[in-house]
């Protein structure tokens, strides 16, 4: 069988835990702790080491689902899960402050990620902003990283069908890169 | 508006207090700290050569990692987490009734079992100590 892994990442209250569970089909790992921080984030409770779910592409195929803590002083597991990923999906709360800077920072923090497999970007709550905000993600992506290449999606992170349908063109990306580096691998061999 | 659990002198003083008794428990005290279950240090002692946020924020991963084990495995309820390697330990027990956690790094020198039963007895002092608060008092010097 083989399998995917897939990393959750983004700041507190975007939605990862929400969406590992809205996707998985198993019952989700989570370690969870009580939020003391109601400034930072106004949630009752916050991931402090990782979610874990699972799914069942096909029954050759399964992509295992790891969310990481949102906030930035848990980052040593943000290293740790992303060892073993093959690509990201970025959750960013489109309503929160400065959502195309913190994105950015994001994907840059997991650019290896995007090396690897590739990442993708859900803004959430984005029937709660102006539709532009998406061009705008997209032109500061450009901007910023002009040689790379994100899809960016709305979504509701409470949607088996709208986060399948993130995690499936992730998947898709990560397939297509696997694919190129065996056929470059292949190619630089026959060469020599 | 509520203060955050780190900040609120209650749990600042008590704990002080009782992490005040640790080392003379268990000599080989290097570091301890209290926590909330988010991982935010309240109060600390010793080690200043050590991250104490680091340190917080590594033990309540821990922490959650070992109760979701025990939660997946159908165990009942996590009592502590022991972290043994070469050259100390960590060991991590909840003070009952609060959101806190102690954690305390302990070298090589101290038996695992000593070292938990300090900690043990330390999270039971603070839980004392926090039963009998009725407000802010001088610590001694």
């Amino acid at each position: 069988m083989s399998e995917h892994v897939i990393l959750f990442v983004g700041p507190m209250g975007a939605g990862k835990t929400t969406a590992i569970r809205a996707l998985s089909e198993i019952e989700v790992v989570s370690t969870e702790a009580a939020n003391s921080d109601r400034d930072a984030s106004d949630k009752p409770t916050t991931t402090v080491a990782l979610d874990y779910g699972e799914i069942n592409v096909n029954a050759a195929e399964k992509v295992r689902l790891y969310g990481v803590p949102g906030q930035k002083r848990f980052d040593f597991m943000w290293s740790i899960l992303a060892e073993r990923a093959e690509g990201a999906l970025l959750l960013v709360n489109a309503d929160a402050e400065n959502p195309v800077e913190t994105a950015i920072e994001y994907v840059k923090e997991f650019y290896a990620l995007y090396e690897r497999g590739g990442i993708v970007i859900g803004l959430t709550r984005a029937d709660l902003v102006p539709e532009s905000l998406i061009e705008e993600y997209a032109n500061a992506l450009a901007d910023e990283m002009p040689d790379v290449l994100i899809p960016v999606f709305t979504a509701d992170a409470r949607s088996n069908a709208d986060m399948t349908v993130l995690l499936m063109t992730l998947v898709a990306n990560v397939e297509l890169k696997q694919a190129v580096m065996a056929s470059r691998a292949l190619s630089s061999g026959r060469a020599r | 508006m509520t203060i955050a659990t780190h900040l609120d002198p209650k749990y600042i003083s008590r704990g002080e207090l009782a992490l005040s008794g640790l080392k003379d428990l268990a000599p080989s005290l290097s570091f301890a700290t209290f926590l909330t279950e988010d991982g935010f240090s309240v109060v600390s002692i010793a080690g200043a050569a050590l991250d104490s946020n680091r340190f917080a924020s590594m033990a309540s991963s821990t922490q959650a990692l070992a109760d979701a084990v025990a939660r997946e495995l159908k165990l009942g309820d996590n009592e502590f987490v022991i972290v043994a390697a070469e050259q100390g330990h960590v060991v991590q027990v909840r003070v009952e009734g609060h959101p806190l956690i102690l954690a305390a790094l302990f070298t090589d020198k101290e038996t695992i079992g000593k070292s938990l039963a300090a900690a043990r007895r330390t999270a039971r002092r603070l839980n004392v100590f926090l039963s009998a608060y009725t407000g802010p008092i001088d610590l001694p010097e």
